[in-house]
């Protein structure tokens, strides 16, 4: 594997809470790696299993979803359904092979800026020693 | 419990007086061992019914057709369809009942249980007689199966034959049903999900060769969801064909559209057209079979389907199939759900 080995992470944020952290995060001028590809959704809710799969096949190293803390989505339920859908998501993807480490999801508040860096990191952090995901990969 | 002689004179009566369109049931096949859908309009050809273990099918895919031919026509018959359903298969109706796809008036149930058998596999068949053709296969009075070749005769035993999922049914009698034939015999059964096992203990390496193999195989023909009564979706997202191109839409439209899917039979493609299919059949998927049986491929896609339907009862306690009233897996929720995987 090479040194410089950069993962590249696309996550799935919710316009709401997430996206909204990961702002905070930039205009606060906090620092954290670079790999990521942030998508804005309008809540975790509305990330179809697909847009992960698609994410995997089309380079993506790790795929992230994240969305307001249970209670507190926009849309009230959204995560609740989101939580339910993506835990199935995570068991298939383990269930046909894709390392445990590249699918994740987690609860960022607005306020949560720091929270958000620290989850890039780990991940970036997890990504790293396993190089570059070819299980979902089109011509990897 | 009625018989199913009982079961014909109830099909007749219905036919006779008009209460039902016609009745799906099987019928003897005109290829060998395996009974046919047999649709049946006039009360005088319900002798042609039979229900042994040969009765492979889950007709329940026709109430999906029959749906489409309705909307279709400008004054539809409204009289329900009667159709004959085996456990599995009333668990298929009572999945299009709940998502209202189908309405309860829409059909008349005549449930069949499979008491202490089930049905033949076909794959297990064909191994076990190694090249020869099956004529006819026979339950004999001791629950073993005669099966009738150009050279004779031969005896197995019922798990030999029976299906997979037959030996991991978890109630092998309809659950729904205007009329019943039949005991609700249900089947001792330690491991509902043991055959999951053999690949769930493999490495992530292991699990991840042996679906490479297995979906390098397949070759996009989709017969898997042409036969599934759960893939009624009119318009499925691996077609991208079906994306409205008008005289208007320039090149540079059709380019920029998002192709989730591409149908080329290409690895990674594979696979991940057949993650989209487990999952949009997660909590849905019944166990009936037809998927795996319809595959040029012989791809275990039951293994697929499989993995979620146990996921499901984990992790949720949700069991597909029983109650029409229940929502659907992931259109429900609990505040005790499991997060333990979220950050
Ligand atoms: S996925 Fe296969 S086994 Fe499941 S309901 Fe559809 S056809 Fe039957
Ligand atoms: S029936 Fe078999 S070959 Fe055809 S699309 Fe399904 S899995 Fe692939
Ligand atoms: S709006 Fe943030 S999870 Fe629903």
């Amino acid at each position: 594997m090479a040194e410089d080995y950069e993962p590249r992470i696309v996550a799935f944020l919710c316009k709401w809470c997430s996206s909204a952290g990961s702002d905070l995060a930039g205009v606060s001028r906090m620092e954290y790696p670079p790999n990521v590809v942030p998508i804005q959704v309008m809540c975790s809710g509305s990330v179809s299993p697909l847009y992960i799969f698609s994410a995997f096949n089309k380079g993506a190293d790790g795929v992230l979803v994240s969305g307001c803390h249970p209670g507190d989505c926009h849309y009230i339920k959204g995560n609740y359904y989101a939580r339910r859908r993506l835990n199935l998501v995570k068991k298939l993807l383990e269930y046909v092979g894709l390392e445990t480490q590249r699918f994740q999801m987690s609860w960022v508040s607005a306020a949560e800026g720091t929270k958000f860096t620290q989850i890039i990191k780990d991940f970036v952090k997890e990504l790293k020693p396993l190089g570059p995901q070819t299980k979902l990969r089109r011509n990897p | 419990m009625a018989k199913i002689e009982d079961l014909k004179e109830e099909a007749k009566k219905l036919l006779r007086e008009g209460k039902v369109k016609y009745i799906i049931g099987y019928g003897a096949g005109s290829n060998g061992w395996l009974a046919a859908p047999l649709f049946i309009k006039k009360p005088e050809d319900v002798d042609k019914l039979v229900w042994d273990p040969t009765c492979v099918h889950n007709l329940v895919r026709f109430l999906v057709d029959e749906k489409r031919r309705k909307a279709r026509q400008k004054q539809p018959d409204k009289r329900p369809v009667g159709i004959m359903v085996k456990g599995c298969d009333s668990r298929a109706v009572v999945v299009l009942l709940q998502e209202k796809f189908i309405d309860r008036s829409d059909v008349y149930i005549l449930g069949v249980s499979c008491e202490k058998m089930g049905v033949v596999d076909d794959a297990k068949l064909a191994k076990k007689l190694a090249g020869k053709k099956a004529k006819r296969v026979e339950v004999d009075a001791q629950d073993r199966f005669v099966v009738t070749t150009e050279d004779g005769k031969i005896e197995m035993a019922a798990e030999e034959l029976l299906a997979e999922r037959c030996l991991e049914c978890k109630a092998n009698f309809p659950v729904i049903y205007d009329l019943l034939s039949g005991e609700k015999t249900k089947r001792p059964l330690d491991k509902p999900f043991g055959s999951l096992e053999k690949i769930e203990s493999l490495s992530a390496a292991d699990r991840s060769s042996f679906w490479k193999e297995q979906l390098d195989r397949c070759i996009r023909c989709y017969a898997c969801r042409s036969a599934c009564p759960m893939c009624y979706c009119d318009e499925c997202v691996v077609d991208s064909i079906n994306l409205a191109v008008t005289a208007d839409t320039t090149a540079d439209e059709k380019a920029q559209r998002i192709h989730w899917i591409q149908r080329s039979a290409e690895s990674s493609e594979n696979l991940v057209y057949h993650l989209v299919r487990a999952i949009h059949l997660a909590g849905r998927c019944i166990d009936c079979g037809e998927c795996e049986r319809a595959c040029p491929l012989d791809i275990p896609l039951r293994f697929l389907n499989k993995k979620l339907e146990k996921e499901a009862k984990e992790l949720f306690g949700y069991e597909v199939g029983f109650d029409p009233a229940l929502p659907a897996l992931i259109s429900c929720f609990r505040d005790e759900d499991p997060q333990d995987f979220i950050r």
